[in-house]
Order: structure tokens, then C-alpha cells, then sequence
């Protein structure tokens, strides 16, 4: 075998060649990263003239990877990543079509409506300088104001409006928030369900004069109008740009569309046209859509705000930690329950209800499995929305009771099995599901499955309550409106979709019957109290968290705010560097 | 010759007619719709049962039964049924594929609404087909004489060193791998003062953005520069240029992705080179005297490459199915992004045109394979 090493040699020549190669690559990454971990290193947050070589392409629109917040020609650019704060590209910029957060946070800033929240989510005028409300207040009459403009010049007339909301109320267009949004406007239901052609409750008195119709006397309808299915949209703009118009949508919003390279990055610049003060005071922001994570964009100089999730939560909140004086912390509209199917036994008995709700210690797995990230929950609607109260004590943990109660339910003894169906994808549960039913072992002595299940699957069956196969679950609901009647209402009325706990009680029923057309706010507020009291003794939910949303924001930003609904906020924002 | 192709490519209707039908079927079938999904819990019945009916959802699926009774009608009226044959066909399938038959292959539904399917897979397929193929590239590159050397030298130090490479390499969880490179590899932004130049791979830095337009410029433009290297033409850019500075973020996930087609290249043909080497004819050969080099290059290499050519033939069949993981994590804009997103959205008509293309994919890839093989294997040389 003397020839074979020879012969071998240019096979080892190669082999060696590429594998040094890899070698030294690896190596010097690995000897980076020593080198700056030492102490007093800190990368500098300069970009590089020789990275964006592409302005040398002379066919290419330039490619803004510019780390600086003032780019070289003094433009102000905010640099985002995408859609509600995890990147991600949004479905839809249709106002029509929008029904969700990370379409509505472009669809806000490019369009607008009659009117909008403000920061603090009250319901102020934006295309409607006033509004005139009848005596039996169910029918609106919007005085428009006369300066405003689509982003293209042409002046926006109530016959606008009145095109927009007959585009969003036709069927063919397919949208998924029409029912609910523009439903109590007399005709709009029957346009969409094929039996009229136009909507009889939506009249122009004149160019700047609509007058719009609703079937009872709704103290939440001005709340649904800030919803983007009733925003103006520009009839030449949508007829001519067909399926994809709003690749170039037309708006009336405080910024337009520049560009949007789907996955990558989605470019809004400032509308000069825009009505309402204060007007936008950056002149870009760019939202990129790609690239790995936020996080480490932000941390490298490439965003100037990002989300945080719970992975990073316990870094920021370090108090040594640079990050942390960079940390703001929002609420968010929403909160998050444990719901039991009243109809499935053995939760069709309250005793039984109560005793589980009284052995989990909501505040432990606040504290511990959330690390405090949410707020603990004792009450239905969650701190921001309008008609909350502050409860009086601690979330209700005490096994002595519930041990009590358990024993003189039904089933006590007789125990049926019990699953807790979550939504996960395989492998462990989430650890506050499993913390959960070690709880209740620990309590009561009962044995949980946990079940997991994907989203589609989940809400699939959840969407049909009378069919709903699962005995208890987690779910969480975010308000669509600053109003409480999209908590109560939605989820505990008799009979409502979303009654996912199939809750039944007539005299709550009867309390938002009330309140719905109760002309006082505080006396509203206060009936939508005495409703959510009820349902809590009755135990159909037990209130788990209120989620709020963690923000990284670089110094140099200021007027960023962290609203708990979407509602257009970036013209607030500016850049002092 | 001709009369093969041929008849292989009759074969393609009838294989996407069954995967097309399978696909169908598990589906709409399966719990959970699209329309759900994109209500989300703030679903109505009204508006689940508006938009099914717009969308075409409460049509049959295949066939139409309740046609029978028109037919019965029409031909007890004397008439022909032809109604009765339209309103049969008129079900989601065959929409499906009468629009297919256009070019209209659906629009998303849910994430990326009123975009036409075709337009989506268009976009993003160039990339994932790309990093692909430079990945398998690489693997062959490296594999291939990684597999001969071992072969050769069986059970050194080096051969196991090797073989335990390749094993580690596949086996450890791309979930722990993507990771750790990561953070060695991208969260500083310059070393010894050297702003982040092409030399090293720094993804997440500055250069964070991997784009479409990256890959395209990159490798779409190397190919003619390559040709005639050297001659730029005009009113090109310098593909040379653009690609050495998009290159330092691409090299992570081809890096990763090759690791794949490297180990399997390497213990193939390290496998199939030994087996060659203890037959009979290579002994007769070295027993006639030949060269070393001799016996291997002519007589060992040609049989041992025959099943690296059937992985290879594979391998480029599945070059259309991009690794989930490592686009999500790299923020790569491609096909198994792109699928994993339909598939939890119940994206329908993105997940058929996806399982179409792969299914064309292999069986023109198998068809190439097997056209190559008698040209590999004299004994396959038969006329059919």
C-alpha cells in the first residue's frame, strides 16, 4: 500500500484547505467574543460608509440599513420593528379588513376616520370636528371638518364616508370586523347578509354633513367608530389599485406608505397634509420586518424601541443593568382567564367552581412563573378600561375553604376526570398550566390532564359554545373598544359566542340590558359593577392576569407612549440627536 | 430515450392528481378553517357563516351528490342534464383546479391577505432554492473526499474523528445549535477595530437584514461574473462587490444547513467506497498490478458513486423544502417559513401549492436520475 499516500495527497490538500478555513473562522469569532467581553470595550454604534454599497447600484432604490437615527442628509427616522412589537409582517393594510393588532398599527397612522383615542383612550373628534347627538341618541349627525386631504390633495366630502362604509358593509369585500363594528347601524347587517343593496342608516346631508343611524340607543357605538372598519378610504384609489391597492394606498392618516417589501421592511414618511396638531415630527419611520430577533437589533443600535418578552424580562429588569433605564412598562387592554364549561360536570356545580378558584394562589404564579410581568387579576375588566375598580384585597387563596367546599358539593368523592385543555404545541405544558394543576393536587387532591391543542384547532371548537367539548381551559380576551360592554357582555351574556364558560343568569342579563342604554356614564359604569360582582360569585371564570407590555426605548426618543389599545401614536414621537 | 422522458412525464398529472386530492382531503377535513383563524376569539356565528359562504368553504369538497337529483329531473323533463353535470363538478376541488389550469393558484386567506398564492411561493422560493443548493454544494464538496479519505484510511484516528464529527453535527438539535452560534458569532459589532469587514461572518450586527434582494444580487449575479470573470459589464453593478458584503450573512445558515449534506455525503460514500473496495474485481485488479490510483479512480470511484448519485437526485428533489428553523431564526424570507405559518394558519391553498411544488420537484428530479444512471452503471444500459 505504498502508493496510497502519495496519491492521497490532493484529496488532503483540499479537505485540509476547507477545514482551516472553517477553523480560523470559528476561532477568531470565539477570540471576538473574549476580546470584547473585557471590560471598557463597548461597540461603538456608528454604521460604516462601505456597508451600504448599494447606493453604488445605480437601478436599486437605496436600502435603509441605517443604524443612526439621523441619517447623513438630517432626515428623522425612527426605526421600529414590525407590527405590535415582535416584527412580523402585518395580513392586510385594509381598513376594511383589519381586525387585528399587527395590521391596525400601520392601518392607523396611514388612515383615519371621524374619530379617534386619544392616549388616555377617551373618544375624541379627528375628521368630525363635532358631533350632534338626537334625543333618543340613535342618530349621530359628523360635521366634517373642510381642510382635510387625502395624502394625494383631493379634499375628503361625507360622500367619502358613505362610499367607505358601503365598501366595508359588501359582502364581496369579505371583512371580518363589519358585523361587529358597523352592525348597529341600521342596514348594514342586511347588506351584508344580501338583503339590501345599500345601508339605509348611513345618509349625506350635504359635503361636509353625514348623519348616521343606529338601532337602539348604544352608549358604545362613538367607541366602535374609531375602529379602522370605519375609516375613509378613497374610492379612485380602490378601484383602480384592485385586489392590491393598498400596495399604494391614498390616505388621510398623519403618514403615508412609502414602501413595503413584505417580510423586510415597511417604510411610513410624514404626511404634510395631515389635519389635526400635533403633526408628525419625524419625517420616517421605518419598521423592519426581518432579520432576526428585536431584541438583538435593538441591542446592536438598529432599533430605537423594541418589545420584550419573557426571555429577556429578567436581564432588564436587573437594576444594574444599562437596559434597565431604558425599561417602560405599559398595560395592555386585556386579561386573562381560566374559564370552566358550566354545562360539563364537574364544573356545572358552583361548589366545585369556588373550591378550585380558591386553591390556585393567583399572585404565586404572577410572582413566580410570570416573574411578575403581568398583574395579578381579581376582577373581570382589566386597569385602563373604562368602568375598572381597584378590588379590595389579595386574589382569594385559601385551602381551608375550598377543601370545605369541595365536601359538600355533589361530587365530592364521585369525581369525574378532569382535562385542562390548553393550546401548546407538544412537550411540556406552559409552566403556569402545570403549576396550576400541581396546586389543585396539593389542595384538593384532585388529579388534571393537561391536554394540548393548536390555536386553529382551539378556536375552532370554542367558536361554537353548545358543541364546546372542554372542561376547563386558558384563554385570554383583549378589549376591540374602550367600553366595558366588550368585556361583560361579550363574554357573559346568555347565549353570546364568546360565553365560552356558557354562563347563563338573567339577572345579569338583565343589568347589561340597562346598562347598554343607560344614558349616564356613571350610572352605566356602576350597573356594569354590580354585573361583574355577580358573575364573580358565581365562579363561571377565575380572572388570572392582566398582561402588560414591556418596551425598550433609547434615550434619544422622546413622546413615545405605550397606550393600551393600538390607536395612531407615532406623531407624537420625536428624535432629539 | 425519448420515449422514457416521455412516458415519466405522463406520470406527473396522475401524481399530482393523487397528491392533490390527499392534500384536499386532510385539509378540510381537519379541525379548525381558516376563516376561524382569522376571526380569532372575537368570532360571530353570522360572521363565520358570512364568510365561509363568500369564501366557497360550504361548497362540497369533491363531488357534488345532490346533483344526482337534478340529473333526475332534467332527464325526466327530457332534457339533457347538463346542469345537473355542471352543478356536480361545481365543488372546491375542481374550482381549485380550473383556476390552477390559469395560473391562479388561491390567495392567502389569513396573513397575508387578498396576495395571490402563486405571487407568495414566487417570492420566496428563489431564496430557499438558493440557500439549498449552495448548502448542498458545500456538502458535496466537503463530503465527497471527507468520504474517500475515510474510506481509504478505515478505522484511524482520523476516520474516527471524522465519523464522530458527522454524527455530533446531525444529531445535535438545531435548537441548541442555532443559538449557540449565534451568540458567538453576532452580538458584537467589531473586533480589534476592524469595522465588521467581509472576512467574518457577522450576522445580527449591522448587517442584520437578510433580504431577498441579498441572495438574488449575491448568487444571481455570480454566475455571469464567474463566466467572464474579470469583464464587468457596463450597466451591471459589481456583483462581486454587493455579494462580499451580503456575504458574511449569509455564511451562518448555509454554514448550518450543509452540516446535513455533509455528514450524509461523508458516511455514504465512505460506506459504498469500502464495499466497493472488497470486491472481486478490485482485487483482480490490484492482483493484474495497477496503480493504486489506477484501481481506485477507474474502477472503485465509478461503483461507489452510483448510490451517491440516487441521494444526489434526492437531495435535489428536496431542494424546495426549506428548513423552518433556520429561516425563522435567521429571518430568512423562504419556503419553510412560509409553510410552518400556513400550516398553523390552515392556510389552504398556500399548503396545497407548496405540497404540488415539492411533489413536481421530486418527480423531476427522480426523472433526471434515472436518466443519468445508465450513463453511471453500463448494466442499467439495457434499450428498454
Amino acid at each position: 500500500m505504498s502508493n496510497s499516500q502519495g496519491n492521497n495527497r490532493w484529496l488532503v490538500g483540499i479537505v485540509a484547505i476547507l477545514v482551516v478555513a472553517l477553523c480560523g473562522v470559528i476561532l477568531l469569532g470565539a477570540a471576538a467574543l473574549v476580546i470584547l467581553t473585557q471590560p471598557g470595550n463597548t461597540p461603538p454604534t456608528q454604521n460604516t460608509p462601505g456597508v451600504s454599497t448599494n447606493s453604488s447600484a445605480p437601478a436599486r432604490t437605496p436600502v435603509p440599513t441605517r443604524s443612526s437615527a439621523t441619517n447623513s442628509s438630517g432626515k428623522k427616522v425612527l426605526r421600529l420593528p414590525g407590527g405590535s412589537g415582535g416584527g412580523g409582517d402585518p395580513p392586510t393594510l385594509d381598513p376594511a379588513l383589519a381586525g387585528d393588532a399587527e395590521s391596525a398599527v400601520y392601518v392607523a397612522e396611514i388612515f383615519s376616520g371621524l374619530v379617534t383615542l386619544d392616549p388616555n383612550l377617551k373618544v375624541v373628534p379627528d375628521i368630525a370636528s363635532s358631533y350632534d347627538v338626537s334625543d333618543d341618541r340613535m342618530t349621530y349627525t359628523f360635521h366634517l371638518r373642510k381642510e382635510v386631504k387625502f395624502q394625494d390633495g383631493r379634499p375628503v366630502t361625507a360622500q367619502d364616508f358613505k362610499y367607505s362604509f358601503e365598501r366595508a358593509a359588501n359582502p364581496a369585500t369579505l371583512s371580518p370586523t363589519a358585523d361587529t363594528y358597523l352592525g348597529d347601524i341600521v342596514g348594514v347587517k342586511d347588506k351584508l347578509n344580501r338583503k339590501a343593496a345599500d345601508i339605509k342608516g348611513i345618509q349625506v346631508v350635504d359635503d361636509y354633513t353625514l348623519k348616521i343611524t343606529i338601532d337602539q340607543p348604544k352608549a358604545y357605538f362613538l367607541a366602535k367608530m374609531t375602529f379602522p372598519a370605519a375609516y375613509v378610504v378613497d374610492k379612485n384609489n380602490v378601484e383602480r389599485g384592485g385586489r392590491t391597492w393598498t400596495d399604494k394606498p391614498n390616505g388621510t392618516g398623519p403618514f403615508k406608505l412609502q414602501e413595503y417589501a413584505r417580510s423586510q421592511r415597511l417604510i411610513l414618511v410624514k404626511n404634510d397634509n395631515y389635519y389635526l396638531d400635533p403633526k408628525p415630527q419625524v419625517d420616517e419611520v421605518d419598521f423592519i420586518l426581518g432579520g432576526g430577533s428585536p431584541m438583538t437589533l435593538y441591542e446592536n443600535g438598529n432599533l430605537d424601541s423594541t418589545r420584550i418578552g419573557i426571555a429577556d424580562i429578567e436581564r432588564v429588569q436587573d437594576i444594574t443593568s444599562p437596559l434597565n433605564k431604558e425599561l417602560y412598562v405599559g398595560p395592555e387592554l386585556s386579561t386573562q382567564f381560566i374559564v370552566f364549561n358550566t354545562h360539563k360536570p364537574p364544573f356545572d356545580d358552583p361548589l366545585v367552581r369556588q373550591a378550585f378558584a380558591l386553591s390556585i394562589d393567583r399572585q404565586k404564579i404572577v410572582d413566580v412563573v410570570f416573574q411578575k410581568m403581568p398583574l395579578v387579576a381579581n376582577t373581570i375588566l382589566p386597569p385602563g378600561m373604562p368602568g375598572y375598580t381597584e378590588p379590595s384585597g389579595k386574589p382569594e387563596f385559601d385551602t381551608t375553604k375550598a377543601k370545605q367546599l369541595l365536601s359538600q358539593s355533589k361530587y365530592a368523592g364521585k369525581m369525574p376526570d378532569i382535562t385542562w385543555t390548553t393550546v401548546g404545541a407538544g412537550g411540556a405544558a406552559a409552566n403556569d398550566i402545570q403549576a396550576m394543576t400541581a396546586m389543585v393536587k396539593d389542595s384538593l387532591g384532585i388529579n388534571i390532564s393537561i391536554q394540548q391543542t393548536d390555536w386553529a384547532t382551539f378556536i375552532g371548537q370554542l367558536n361554537d359554545p353548545s358543541r364546546n367539548p372542554y372542561q376547563i381551559f386558558d384563554i385570554g380576551w383583549i378589549g376591540d373598544y374602550a367600553d366595558p360592554q366588550n368585556f361583560m357582555e361579550i363574554l357573559f351574556r346568555t347565549g353570546s359566542t364568546q360565553n365560552w364558560a356558557a354562563y347563563s343568569n338573567p339577572a345579569v342579563d338583565k343589568l347589561l340590558d340597562q346598562a347598554g342604554v343607560e344614558k349616564d356614564p356613571t350610572t352605566r359604569f356602576k350597573l356594569y359593577q354590580q354585573a361583574e360582582q355577580t358573575i364573580l360569585s358565581d365562579y363561571p371564570v377565575i380572572p388570572l392576569t392582566y398582561t402588560r407590555q414591556y418596551w425598550l426605548t433609547k434615550p434619544y426618543i422622546q413622546g413615545m407612549i405605550y397606550p393600551p389599545m393600538i390607536i395612531p401614536r407615532l406623531r407624537y414621537v420625536s428624535i432629539s440627536k | 430515450m425519448v420515449a422514457i422522458v416521455v412516458r415519466r412525464l405522463l406520470w406527473l398529472p396522475v401524481v399530482l392528481f393523487f397528491v392533490s386530492v390527499i392534500t384536499f382531503l386532510l385539509g378540510f377535513y381537519a379541525p379548525g378553517d381558516p376563516v376561524q383563524v382569522l376571526l380569532g376569539v372575537h368570532a360571530t356565528p353570522d360572521t363565520i357563516e358570512r364568510l365561509r359562504h363568500e369564501y366557497g368553504f360550504d361548497k362540497p369538497i369533491f363531488i357534488d351528490p345532490d346533483a344526482f337529483g337534478l340529473a333526475a329531473r332534467e332527464l325526466s323533463q327530457g332534457k339533457l342534464p347538463l346542469n345537473a353535470i355542471q352543478q356536480f363538478f361545481d365543488t372546491q376541488y375542481f374550482r381549485y383546479i380550473a383556476n390552477a389550469l390559469h395560473g391562479n393558484f388561491g390567495y392567502s386567506l389569513v396573513k397575508y391577505r387578498d396576495q395571490p398564492v402563486g405571487e407568495l411561493i414566487a417570492e420566496r422560493l428563489p431564496i430557499t432554492l438558493q440557500l439549498n443548493f449552495i448548502a448542498l454544494v458545500i456538502g458535496v464538496s466537503l463530503g465527497l473526499p471527507l468520504g474517500i479519505l475515510t474510506g481509504l484510511k478505515r478505522n484511524t484516528r482520523f476516520d474516527f474523528t471524522v465519523r464522530t464529527f458527522t454524527l455530533v453535527s446531525i444529531s445535535i438539535s438545531l435548537l441548541a445549535l442555532l443559538p449557540i452560534l449565534t451568540f458567538i458569532f453576532s452580538r458584537r459589532q467589531d473586533i480589534f477595530g476592524i469595522q465588521a469587514g467581509p472576512i467574518l461572518p457577522m450576522v445580527g450586527g449591522r448587517l442584520s437584514t437578510i433580504s431577498g434582494t441579498d441572495f438574488n444580487d449575491c448568487f444571481g449575479g455570480l454566475a455571469p461574473t464567474l463566466i467572464g470573470w474579470g469583464v464587468q459589464p457596463e450597466n451591471i453593478p459589481d456583483t462581486r462587490i454587493i455579494c462580499l458584503n451580503q456575504l458574511p450573512k449569509l455564511v451562518l445558515p448555509i454554514l448550518i444547513e450543509s452540516l446535513g449534506y455533509i455528514a450524509i455525503m461523508t458516511r455514504q460514500m465512505r460506506a459504498s467506497l469500502i464495499e466497493v473496495l472488497g470486491q472481486d474485481y478490485v482485487r483482480t485488479a490490484r492482483a493484474k498490478g495497477l496503480r493504486e490510483r489506477s484501481v481506485l479512480v477507474r474502477h472503485a470511484m465509478r461503483n461507489a458513486l452510483l448510490p451517491i448519485a440516487t441521494i444526489l437526485g434526492l437531495s435535489l428533489g428536496g431542494l424546495v423544502e426549506g428548513s423552518f428553523l433556520v429561516e425563522s431564526w435567521f429571518g430568512i424570507p423562504g419556503v419553510g417559513a412560509l409553510a410552518v405559518d400556513a400550516l398553523y394558519a390552515r392556510e389552504y391553498y398556500i399548503i396545497v401549492a407548496l405540497v404540488l411544488i415539492i411533489a413536481v420537484a421530486y418527480v423531476v428530479a427522480l426523472l433526471a436520475l434515472d436518466l443519468i444512471r445508465p450513463f453511471l452503471d453500463p448494466r442499467l444500459r439495457q434499450v428498454e
